[in-house]
């Protein structure tokens, strides 16, 4: 029967004589490797709990072929216990779940006991028993450690509903019992800060240290937060890695899509604090380590991107940004057009369609601002449909084009693009228009003031809308 | 858990009512009753020996608890049960006791303040209506399970509201659902019960929940909240540092008197320092009795709406959130009008990550209501900047929400000025300033008097060091030098929007 489970030893013994921590990390992966699809029977079938300790020790210490001392053996030894443990439940819940009775599935078990291998590879490392490089496997567990975090939670959840259908008596009564619907994600979240916390203190020096774990597990805590809608606790990341400062190598020197992924939450993160500027920064750097391929990640870097754009750099995307992925189409595009048009009926029309999957992200209120773009585009349209001056004597070609423009040119412009500036009784309410005119002078979209007693705008020379050119 | 830690065999001491053998960690077990047990239980059902006023059910359930409670301990065979007392005797006891015993398992906290007590999941809002039945007192032993320690609250996500509320509104909804059917486990809530004591370490003579379950509906409600049984119309308010005694809380019928009263009070006196109080200690005796109904729906509202007028934003923010929490169970009230007034609070106290909440949980219902419309619009209009549209909705603000614009007012006007002065060269008229930043609107009742408006208009500008560009020209006319005084306003309105002051109360 070992024979079976003899890929798994051997890829242990490879990766540990070639230090591929990778490959060492789907030893212990939930999910079994493509080549050994049946890896996790086996392996549950090798042995019995019994002598499960027996057997490993004599895998694990006994081998020729493995070299490892002591210590680091001992330790392995309980990682492999706790991992062969939880096989056993991983098994029965997969089992339940494919026989159709998904809600016997107990995920809470398996969530602990992943757990348990967890705590045992957390000791290995505080022990230094483990090598820098096996530190994938830090990986693997935190991955994981999440995505049975979730579904027991799920699991939870619809037993708990189901319970209530039944009448039974609730989980919730029990003041001791799980105490909110997230119970296993806030415990992961825990544990993986923990092992952030591990990662954090190494103090060996960089090449053998396991800092390059740090933005792994920083971005597992944020998609963990996120989740958990505690977003605050995010920012308590970003400052521990800020405050280590040299001591971590730089960024640019970790794995690509280590970055890609802890540039975007960075970026989000300043979103959702307004600062827009260190967002863009961030979200940009993002968008260009991304692959082309990796379409979901390109979607999400730009939700934030674009609004974030429109804002710093009054900018749009182009057609051609859009068309990376039809759900950026679906969403942004009816809403440039709208504003590349200056057309306020269809930008509201267009805000209000999306306006749910805007809110659920929180880029509704910053789009909003796209209307002062629109305003701007307008006010540009009249100006440049005021048509041009006679030359001034002397001066050779076109004149300098109209400065003084009536307010009424303006309203007429805006109840055409359908803003509402009526005063209720079908006229137009010039003070309204004033105030808007207003705004956009204040903003610097325009450059200008207005004579009231005259009822003219007189626009700048030059420069007249910054940022575009005329 | 079935051992029964040793620190807790130690009987109660604080009583003189006789204890139980042991507070164990009991859960039911199977059992053999010797015939002493048996007899014992004969007696307790017989009629003769029943007192009044402890009816069968409750008797029951005590005689279940004492029985589960020696069998646990193995004294099944121990103690005498022809002399020992029955569970009605240890009923009226316990009840004789409660109003001198103080029982100390409660965690203060969760009682202190008109806050609404956290995960008291054990009994739904309307048990306490119930408890009119009888007059007498109740049991003073607070269900302990009720009180939980504030690290096992439930929802410690989200926004601190959320915590200050407490998530089980939703909760009583389900519990309503899951009585009927509901075989209540004595056994559990008393290991439960146990394993608290044990935590803090002090023992009750009586480990048991009482069940004061009077009525005979299929709930078998584990608990008997506090009813109370004073009868006075006015009550100072008191911060609670113990459970209260029943005789100072008022009973539901009473409450709804008070409301009557404190609220024609202030009608007629209209002195917020008094009503304040009334209100405050009428939250305080519905939230011990755990009471989650209409009239505290009302309450809540009037108590924020006399904040909102009397601008107390630090009470007033405290009713908002237990009312937002309130209306999600449909109780009734006047959701339109409070969504109305939070949406503005938000804009007040520029929270952008609250404001998306707010607006993530909106219906479509809701952004039907008039109301709400009216709030959106005052956000969008300010969100661009259009001070214009802002002071024209600020002069047709429904219900009482002109309150809250009033403390936003301020700070807009001068963001007003800012832009004005920016875009309007040389000067504009006081007229139009007085106008456009609605000073004309809340100027006084006398019509006849036109120059009301811009008056306060100039004191306005005046406020923020305006007076030197305020220009008075012939034929009566007064401009303001808008592009000279620029940087005056610019200045006023980086101070106005720096620091938002809700007086510590969050």
């Amino acid at each position: 029967m070992s024979d079976q489970l003899d890929s798994l030893w051997a890829d242990f013994a490879t990766a540990h004589n070639e230090e591929d921590g990778y490959l060492l990390a789907t030893t212990i992966s939930p999910e079994p490797p493509k080549h050994d699809p049946a890896r996790l029977y086996n392996w549950q079938r090798w042995t019995n709990a019994y002598s499960v300790q027996t057997d490993l020790r004599y895998k694990l210490q006994y081998n020729p072929v493995l070299k490892l001392d002591k210590q680091e053996a001992s330790t392995w030894l309980e990682v492999f216990t706790a991992h062969y443990a939880f096989t056993g439940k991983l098994l029965a819940a997969e089992e339940a779940q494919n026989a159709g009775k998904s809600r016997e599935a107990d995920w809470s078990a398996v969530y602990e006991a992943w757990k348990e291998v967890l705590n045992a590879l957390h000791r290995g490392y505080s022990r230094t028993d483990f090598a820098a490089w096996t530190i994938p496997c830090l990986y693997v567990v935190g991955k994981y450690l999440r995505v049975f975090a979730i579904k027991a939670d799920a699991n939870a959840a619809s037993q708990r509903d189901s319970s209530v259908a039944f009448g039974e008596l609730q989980e919730e009564e029990d003041p001791y019992g799980a105490a909110s619907k997230n119970e296993k994600l806030e415990d992961a979240a825990r544990q993986i800060n923990r092992i952030f916390a591990l990662c954090l203190s190494d103090r060996s020096e960089t090449v053998l240290s396991r800092k390059w774990a740090l933005y792994y597990t920083a971005n597992l805590l944020f998609k963990t937060y996120f989740k958990l809608t505690s977003i605050s606790l995010s920012k308590n990341i970003l400052r521990s890695l800020a405050a280590a400062g040299t001591d971590i190598p730089p960024i640019s020197q970790f794995p690509k899509a280590h970055q890609v992924t802890f540039k975007y939450y960075s970026g989000v993160l300043s979103f959702l604090e307004e600062d827009y500027a260190a967002a863009e920064g961030h979200l940009t750097e993002a968008y260009a380590l991304c692959l082309s391929s990796a379409q979901r990640n390109i979607e999400l870097v730009l939700m934030y991107l674009v609004p974030t754009m429109m804002l710093t750099r009054h900018r749009l995307p182009s057609r051609q940004m859009l068309s990376q992925s039809p759900v950026l189409e679906g969403l942004f595009l009816p809403i440039t057009t709208a504003i590349r048009a200056a057309d306020l009926h269809a930008f509201n029309a267009a805000l209000e369609k999306e306006e749910e999957e805007f809110v659920k992200r929180r880029i509704y209120l910053t789009l909003e601002r796209g209307r002062d773009i629109i305003l701007r585009n307008l006010f540009r349209k009249v100006f440049l449909a005021g048509g041009f001056e006679a030359p001034k004597d002397g001066e050779p070609g076109p004149g300098a084009r109209r400065t003084r423009i009536p307010v009424k040119e303006f309203a007429a412009a805006l109840q055409m693009a359908g803003a509402e500036v009526g005063d209720g009784e079908g006229g137009v309410d010039v003070d309204e228009v004033e105030c808007l005119i207003a705004n956009s002078i204040y903003k610097n979209f325009m450059k200008g003031y207005i004579a009231r007693d005259r009822g003219i705008v007189v626009l700048g020379k030059t420069n007249t809308f910054p940022g575009t050119g005329i | 858990m079935q051992t029964a830690p040793a620190y807790t065999a130690v009987a109660a001491r604080h009583t003189l009512q006789r204890p139980d053998p042991t507070p164990a960690s009991a859960k039911p077990q199977k059992v053999s009753w010797s015939p002493d047990v048996r007899l014992y239980v004969q007696r307790a059902f017989e009629p003769d020996n029943a007192i009044p006023g402890i009816d069968l059910p409750m008797m029951q359930e005590k005689l279940k608890v004492v029985i589960t409670q020696a069998a646990e301990t193995g004294q099944l065979g121990g103690i005498d049960w022809s002399t020992y007392p029955l569970p009605q005797d240890l009923i009226k006891a316990e009840r004789d006791q409660a109003a001198i015993y103080g029982v100390q398992n409660a965690i203060l906290a969760n009682i202190n303040a008109p806050v609404r007590l956290p995960n008291e999941a054990a009994y739904p809002p309307g048990s306490a209506t119930k408890k009119r039945k009888n007059g007498d007192v109740d049991m003073s032993d607070l269900e302990p399970r009720e009180i939980t320690p504030p690290w096992k609250k439930k929802d410690t996500k989200g926004a601190l509201e959320d915590r200050i509320t407490g998530k089980n509104k939703n909760k009583s909804k389900k519990e309503k659902k899951a009585e009927a059917s509901r075989a209540y486990d004595l056994g559990a809530s008393a290991e439960v019960l146990e394993r608290r004591r044990q935590r803090f370490g002090f023992m009750t003579p009586e480990p048991s929940p009482f069940l004061s379950s009077r009525d005979d509906s299929p709930e078998a409600v584990p608990t008997g909240p506090l009813v109370g049984t004073c009868q006075k119309l006015e009550k100072s308010y008191f911060r609670l540092t113990a459970p209260p005694a029943p005789d100072t809380v008022r009973p539901l019928p009473v409450l709804e008197k008070a409301l009557h009263h404190i609220r024609s009070k202030w009608r007629k006196e209209h002195n917020y320092n008094y009503a304040c109080d009334q209100l405050k200690s009428l939250r305080q005796d519905l939230t011990v009795q755990h009471v989650q109904n209409e009239l505290t729906v009302k309450v809540y509202e009037a108590h924020a709406r006399i904040a909102l007028e009397m601008k107390d934003l630090g009470e007033y923010n405290q009713c908002q959130t237990q009312l937002r929490a309130l209306y999600k169970s449909n109780l009734g009230g006047q959701p339109e009008e409070f969504t109305a007034y939070r949406i503005l609070y938000i804009i007040y106290t520029c929270n952008r990550a609250d404001m998306n909440n707010v607006l993530a949980d909106l219906t479509t219902a809701d952004k039907q209501m008039p109301g709400v419309q009216h709030a959106l619009k005052v956000r969008s209009a300010l969100a661009s900047g259009n001070y214009h549209k802002f002071f024209r909705l600020y002069n047709d603000t429904p219900f009482m929400g002109g309150y809250l614009l009033d403390m936003i007012i301020q700070r807009e006007r001068i963001a007003a000025m800012a832009s004005i002065c920016r875009a309007y060269k040389p000067d504009v008229s006081l007229h139009f300033l007085a106008q456009e930043l609605a000073f004309n609107d809340n100027a006084s009742d006398d019509a006849s008097d036109q120059d009301a408006g811009p008056r306060q208009c100039l004191d306005f500008l005046c406020q923020h060091g305006g007076e030197p560009f305020v220009e008075r020209k012939d034929g009566g006319d007064v401009r303001f030098a808008t592009g000279k005084a620029v940087a005056l306003f610019e200045g006023a309105k980086a101070a106005a929007f720096r620091g938002i002051d809700i007086k510590g109360q969050i």
